[in-house]
C-alpha cells in the first residue's frame, strides 16, 4: 500500500507539473518493487487512474468540468458528448500505469534467475 | 495480456533439459507484447494518429486542453505587464466588452495586445500563418496548396516592405512594436500558466513570438478577402466560351438594371475618357485561355474567403436636419463570413492621445470601425477593380526572361520553404515580372498585379481617423488609404455627414482592363484617379447617404473603376436602403437599426408584379393557383415564416436557369453560372422591365420566346419542384424550411459551429443572408445618434475563442433577434453588476 500511495503521489506531482507520462514510470516502479505482476498491474492502472483524475475532480470542483467536456467532445467529433473525454483522459492514465508495470514486471521476471 | 507464465512454476513432465527452455519462451512472449502495448500506448500518447491529437498532452488534466476551464474564468487581477511605462486599467463588461485606459499611448497598444491575446491569440495565429504560407507547418500538406499561393501573391513581402517603409518615431510603428510586445507578454503569461489555448495543445504547437509584421499580414488577409478577384479571368473564360458578342453584351462595364449611387456628381475631368464597350472581338488566344483556364481553376481550388467574391456590407449615415433627434444618424454593417469566434473584437481605446470605441480585428492595435468623441465612421467595400492580369510575352531563345517595353528583361525570384506537418518541407520559389508574381505558367505565363500588394500605411491612417474630430481631417487621414478599397461613411457630433471611397483605383495606360492583359508594357497600370476626384460626398442636398457594394457613381463618371460584373453588387439593397432613407418624416437611431434588419427583397418588389402579370390568363393547377396567391399577398420580405418568400427565391433561380442554362449548355461554357449569377441577373431584370423580346430568351434549342414565355415555363417548373420538395401544401413553404444561417467554427470544427438555424433575408435584402445554408452575413452591426449621444453595436459570436468560456456565443442571441447592446464608455461600464476589472502595472 506504502508503495501504491508513493505511486500516486509521485505521479501526482508529475501530472500537475505537466510530466503526464510519469504515471508509466510510477507503474514500472512499483513492479519493480512489487515484483508480482499480478498486483503491481493493478497497482499500475489505479496510480495511472488517480493521478490522472484528481486534477480532473480539482478542475471540476474549481471551474465545472461540463463546459470543457463537452467542447472537448465537439473538437473530437462526438457532438457535444462530454463522456468521452473524460473517459479517454481516465484511461489514457490508467494505461500508462498499467503499461509501465506490465513492461517492467514482464522485464523483471525474465531477468530473474530461474527456479531450478 | 497474461501474467501467469512469467512467474507459475509448472509441474515438470519431462527432464530438467527439457524444461528449460519454456520459461524463457513464455517471458520473452509476455516482454515482446507488454513492449508492443506499452509502445502502442506510448505512441498514441506522444504522438498523433490520425485524427486524433497526442494523447497525453492534450488530455493532461493539468496543462492539456482541460486548461480552457480554467481560461474560461474571468476575474479581477493584478498583474505586472512587461514593457509598461504606467499603470493601465482593463474594465470588462459582462458581457466581454473590454475598456482599456492608458496613460501613455504606448501603453495603450501594449495593453490591447495583451487583451487581444488573452481572448483570441489561436485565432490571431491563424490569420498571421494564413498571410505568411505556414498553415502547412501545423495542419499538414492538406494546406500545401493555399500556403503556395500565399507566398506566390505576396502578403508577406507587403507586409515586410510595409514595415520596413515605417520610419522611426512614426507613431503606428511604435504602436505595432507596442502592440506586439502586449501580445508576447500574453503568450509568455499563458504558457507559464499552462492555459494556451487548447487547439495549440491539440494541434501539439506553440506560437512563436508575436512581430509587428504579423499584424500587417492579418491586415494584408482582410485585404485580400475583400478585393483579390479572380474576375478577369472570368470574363476571359465567357469569352472564348461564350463567345465575344454576348459576352460584351451580357457582362457590361456599366450595369443593365438601375442602380443607386451616392455620388451623382458633378465630376471633377476636363476631359472624361468615354468608357469602351467589353469585348468586340476575339482576344483571348488559346494559350492564354489554357493560362486563364488553369489559373481560375487553381484559384476556384482554393479555400473560401481567399478570394474576393462580392459584398453585401451597408452603412449609411443622416444628417442632422432629418433626424428626429437633431444630430447626424450613422449605421453600419459590414458583411463578411461569419465565424466562431468572430472577426471583430469589441473594445473602448483610451489614452492622452488616442481615444475609440468600437470594434478591432484581433492582431492589429486600431479601431476599425467605431467612433470618438467627435465623430463616428463604418465602411463597406467599394468594390472596385483592383485585381489586373497580364499575360507574360516570353520566347524560348530567351528563358527565364519576359518582354516589356521592347526589351528582355529577367525575372525576380523569391525563393520560401514551407515546413509540412508529417512531411517533407516544400520548396517554393516565386518568379516576378514587372507586373507582380507569376501565378501560372501553363499556356501563358500569366502574373497579377494587385493593389494589395503596393504598401499601404492602413493602420496609421486609422490611428489618424480615430484621432480626427471633423470631415476634413477625416478626409485628410484617408488620403493615404490605398487597399482595400472602402465606403467609409461618416457623421458628426454637430450634424454632418459624408461618405468617401478611399483606396486606389488603378488606371491602365491602355487596353481592356477586365480581361488579362499584354505584359508587354503598353497596358500597364499608370497611376490611380486622383484623391479629389474618387466617388464622396459631403452632406447631399437630400440628408442621406448609403452604400452597398453598388457602384458608387453614374454612368457619367469619367474614370474606369471596374465592370458591372462581379466587382460591384447588383444594387438591390443600396435601392432598398435609399428607398426607406428617402421616404418623407424624420428618422431615428430605432429606425436605423430596423433598416439593419430589413428583410425586404426590392428585385422581388420589381419581378414579382411582372411575374403575377404574365400568369394573367394561363391555366394553372390547384397548387399553382395557391402559389399565384400567396405571392399576390407577399409583401416581398424574407421572412422564415413566409411562403411567398420561397416561392419568390426559388422563382428567380428558375427564370434565370430558364434564361440562360440552354446558352451555357450549347457553348459549353467553362465558367460555373453561380459565380456570375449576380451579373446575369442584372441583365434580366434589366429585360424583364423594360426589353422582354431580348434574344437572350430565345436560346438555342428553345425557339423564339420573350421574357413572358420564360417566366411562364419558369413557373411551372418551380412550383412542381417544391410540391415534390416540400409538399402539396404552398402556405407551408415557408422560407424557414429551406433556408437557414450558420456560423462556422474558425478552425472548422463543425460541432463547435452554431446553426444551421432557420433565418431571413437573402441576397438581395438588406439583413443579406446569400444562398440556401447561408455563411455570411453582417458581421458587426453598429448604430450612432449624435443627438441623444448613443452608441450601441452587437457582433455575432463573443470576445473568447475559447468554446467553453460563455463569452464563446453570449452575443449570437441577441445579434439573431436584431437588436444591439449599448457601447458603454469606460466610466460607464466601471463599476456595474459583474464587471471585472484587470490592473496592469510595470
Amino acid at each position: 500500500m506504502v508503495v501504491v500511495l508513493s505511486g500516486v503521489i509521485v505521479s501526482l506531482v508529475g501530472v500537475l507539473l505537466g510530466a503526464w507520462w510519469i504515471p508509466f514510470l510510477a507503474g514500472a516502479g512499483i513492479a519493480l518493487v512489487v515484483g508480482r505482476p499480478l498486483i503491481a498491474i493493478p497497482a499500475g492502472a489505479a496510480v495511472g487512474l488517480v493521478s490522472w483524475l484528481l486534477p480532473l475532480a480539482g478542475i471540476q470542483v474549481r471551474y465545472g468540468l461540463g463546459a470543457t467536456a463537452s467542447s472537448l467532445a465537439a473538437i473530437m467529433g462526438f457532438d457535444h458528448r462530454g463522456a468521452v473525454p473524460v473517459i479517454l483522459a481516465l484511461l489514457v492514465g490508467a494505461l500508462l500505469g498499467v503499461t509501465g508495470a506490465w513492461l517492467a514486471g514482464a522485464a523483471l521476471t525474465l531477468a530473474r534467475p530461474s527456479p531450478r | 495480456m497474461t501474467t501467469a507464465p512469467a512467474v507459475e512454476e509448472r509441474p515438470a513432465f519431462g527432464t530438467g533439459v527439457a524444461r528449460q527452455p519454456r520459461r524463457p519462451i513464455r517471458g520473452f512472449v509476455n516482454l515482446a507484447a507488454s513492449a508492443l502495448v506499452s509502445g502502442a500506448v506510448l505512441y498514441v500518447a506522444f504522438f498523433p494518429a490520425g485524427p486524433l491529437p497526442a494523447l497525453g498532452p492534450s488530455f493532461n488534466p493539468a496543462t492539456g486542453a482541460w486548461t480552457m476551464a480554467a481560461d474560461a474564468q474571468i476575474t479581477d487581477r493584478t498583474l505586472p505587464l512587461a514593457g509598461l511605462e504606467q499603470p493601465v486599467r482593463v474594465v470588462l463588461e459582462p458581457n466581454g466588452t473590454a475598456h482599456v485606459t492608458a496613460q501613455t499611448d504606448h501603453d495603450l497598444f501594449l495593453a490591447t495586445g495583451y487583451v487581444h491575446a488573452r481572448f483570441r491569440l489561436f485565432q490571431m495565429d491563424l490569420m498571421r500563418r494564413q498571410g505568411a504560407g505556414r498553415l502547412s507547418e501545423i495542419v499538414g500538406k492538406v494546406a500545401v496548396p493555399t500556403d503556395t499561393f500565399e507566398l506566390q501573391l505576396g502578403l508577406l513581402r507587403t507586409a515586410q516592405a510595409e514595415w520596413n517603409a515605417l520610419p522611426a518615431g512614426d507613431p503606428s510603428r511604435l504602436g505595432l512594436i507596442a502592440y506586439a510586445q502586449g501580445v508576447n507578454d500574453r503568450i509568455a503569461e499563458a504558457e507559464s500558466m499552462h492555459q494556451l489555448d487548447a487547439m495549440f495543445t491539440l494541434l501539439g504547437y506553440r506560437p512563436q513570438p508575436w512581430t509587428p509584421i504579423d499584424s500587417l499580414l492579418i491586415k494584408g488577409d482582410m485585404t485580400q478577402t475583400l478585393n483579390f478577384t479572380d474576375t478577369p479571368l472570368v470574363m476571359a473564360l465567357l469569352n472564348k466560351s461564350l463567345g465575344a458578342d454576348l459576352t460584351s453584351e451580357w457582362f457590361p462595364v456599366l450595369p443593365a438594371n438601375q442602380q443607386s449611387p451616392y455620388d451623382t456628381g458633378p465630376y471633377n475631368k476636363a476631359a472624361p475618357t468615354p468608357i469602351a464597350p467589353v469585348v468586340t472581338s476575339s482576344l483571348v488566344t488559346d494559350a492564354a485561355a489554357q493560362s486563364v483556364a488553369a489559373v481560375y481553376d487553381r484559384l476556384a481550388a482554393l479555400p473560401a474567403g481567399l478570394l474576393a467574391r462580392g459584398g453585401e456590407s451597408n452603412n449609411w449615415a443622416v444628417a442632422g436636419a432629418k433626424s428626429a433627434s437633431g444630430g447626424a444618424l450613422l449605421a453600419g454593417d459590414p458583411h463578411l463570413h461569419l465565424t466562431l469566434p468572430a472577426i471583430w473584437f469589441q473594445l473602448t481605446m483610451d489614452s492622452p492621445g488616442y481615444h475609440a470605441a468600437g470594434v478591432s480585428i484581433p492582431g492589429t492595435p486600431v479601431i476599425l470601425i467605431g467612433h470618438n468623441q467627435h465623430i463616428a465612421w463604418s465602411l463597406t467595400d467599394a468594390q472596385n477593380q483592383q485585381t489586373f492580369f497580364y499575360l507574360e510575352k516570353e520566347d524560348a531563345s530567351h528563358p527565364g526572361m519576359y518582354s516589356w517595353n521592347g526589351a528582355w528583361k529577367a525575372y525576380t525570384t523569391v525563393a520560401y520553404d514551407v515546413p509540412v506537418l508529417g512531411g517533407a518541407t516544400q520548396h517554393v520559389t516565386v518568379k516576378l515580372s514587372v507586373h507582380g508574381p507569376v501565378i501560372s505558367e501553363r499556356g501563358q505565363t500569366t502574373s497579377v498585379w494587385w493593389a494589395g500588394n503596393v504598401p499601404s500605411q492602413d493602420l496609421g491612417v486609422l490611428l489618424r481617423v480615430g484621432q480626427a474630430s471633423n470631415w476634413s481631417e477625416f478626409r485628410a487621414a484617408l488620403r493615404d488609404w490605398y487597399s482595400p478599397t472602402h465606403n467609409f461613411v461618416y457623421a458628426d457630433d454637430v450634424g454632418n455627414i459624408g461618405l468617401i471611397s478611399a483606396g486606389y483605383y488603378p488606371q491602365v495606360a491602355k487596353g481592356q482592363p477586365w480581361l488579362p492583359m499584354p505584359g508587354t508594357g503598353e497596358s500597364d497600370v499608370v497611376g490611380t484617379i486622383p484623391y479629389d476626384d474618387i466617388p464622396q460626398a459631403y452632406n447631399p442636398p437630400d440628408h442621406i447617404i448609403w452604400s452597398a457594394n453598388q457602384r458608387e457613381v453614374t454612368a457619367d463618371y469619367p474614370y474606369y473603376i471596374g465592370t458591372a460584373s462581379n466587382f460591384f453588387d447588383p444594387g438591390y439593397r443600396a435601392d432598398e436602403i435609399h428607398r426607406v432613407l428617402s421616404q418623407p418624416g424624420k428618422l431615428t437611431a430605432s429606425d436605423m437599426a430596423a433598416l439593419q434588419t430589413d428583410t425586404r427583397d426590392f428585385l422581388a418588389s420589381e419581378i414579382a408584379p411582372v411575374l403575377l402579370k404574365s400568369l394573367d390568363g394561363v391555366k394553372l393547377n390547384a397548387t399553382e393557383t395557391a402559389a399565384v396567391d400567396l405571392l399576390r399577398s407577399w409583401d416581398y420580405r424574407m421572412d422564415a415564416d413566409s411562403p411567398g418568400a420561397t416561392i419568390w427565391a426559388y422563382f428567380w433561380g428558375w427564370y434565370v436557369g430558364e434564361t440562360f442554362d440552354p446558352w451555357w449548355k450549347s457553348r459549353a461554357v467553362h465558367i460555373d453560372m453561380g459565380e456570375v449569377y449576380d451579373a446575369l441577373g442584372q441583365d434580366l431584370e434589366a429585360w424583364t422591365l423594360h426589353d422582354p423580346g431580348n434574344r437572350a430568351f430565345s436560346a438555342p434549342g428553345v425557339g423564339s420566346r420573350t421574357a413572358v414565355d420564360a417566366q411562364r415555363t419558369a413557373f411551372h417548373r418551380v412550383i412542381a419542384d417544391l410540391a415534390k420538395q416540400l409538399g402539396s401544401n404552398p402556405k407551408s413553404w415557408t422560407w424557414g424550411r429551406v433556408h437557414t444561417r450558420v456560423l462556422e467554427n474558425l478552425a472548422q470544427i463543425a460541432g463547435l459551429n452554431y446553426g444551421p438555424r432557420p433565418d431571413r433575408g437573402d441576397a438581395y435584402t438588406p439583413l443579406a443572408a446569400r444562398g440556401l445554408r447561408s455563411t455570411e452575413g453582417p458581421s458587426w452591426r453598429m448604430v450612432v445618434d449624435w443627438g441623444s449621444r448613443t452608441f450601441q453595436g452587437v457582433y455575432p459570436g463573443g470576445q473568447s475563442e475559447n468554446p467553453s468560456s460563455s463569452w464563446y456565443t453570449n452575443r449570437v442571441d441577441t445579434w439573431w433577434k436584431g437588436s444591439l447592446d449599448p457601447m458603454l464608455s469606460a466610466d460607464d461600464a466601471t463599476g456595474g453588476s459583474g464587471v471585472k476589472t484587470w490592473s496592469l502595472h510595470p
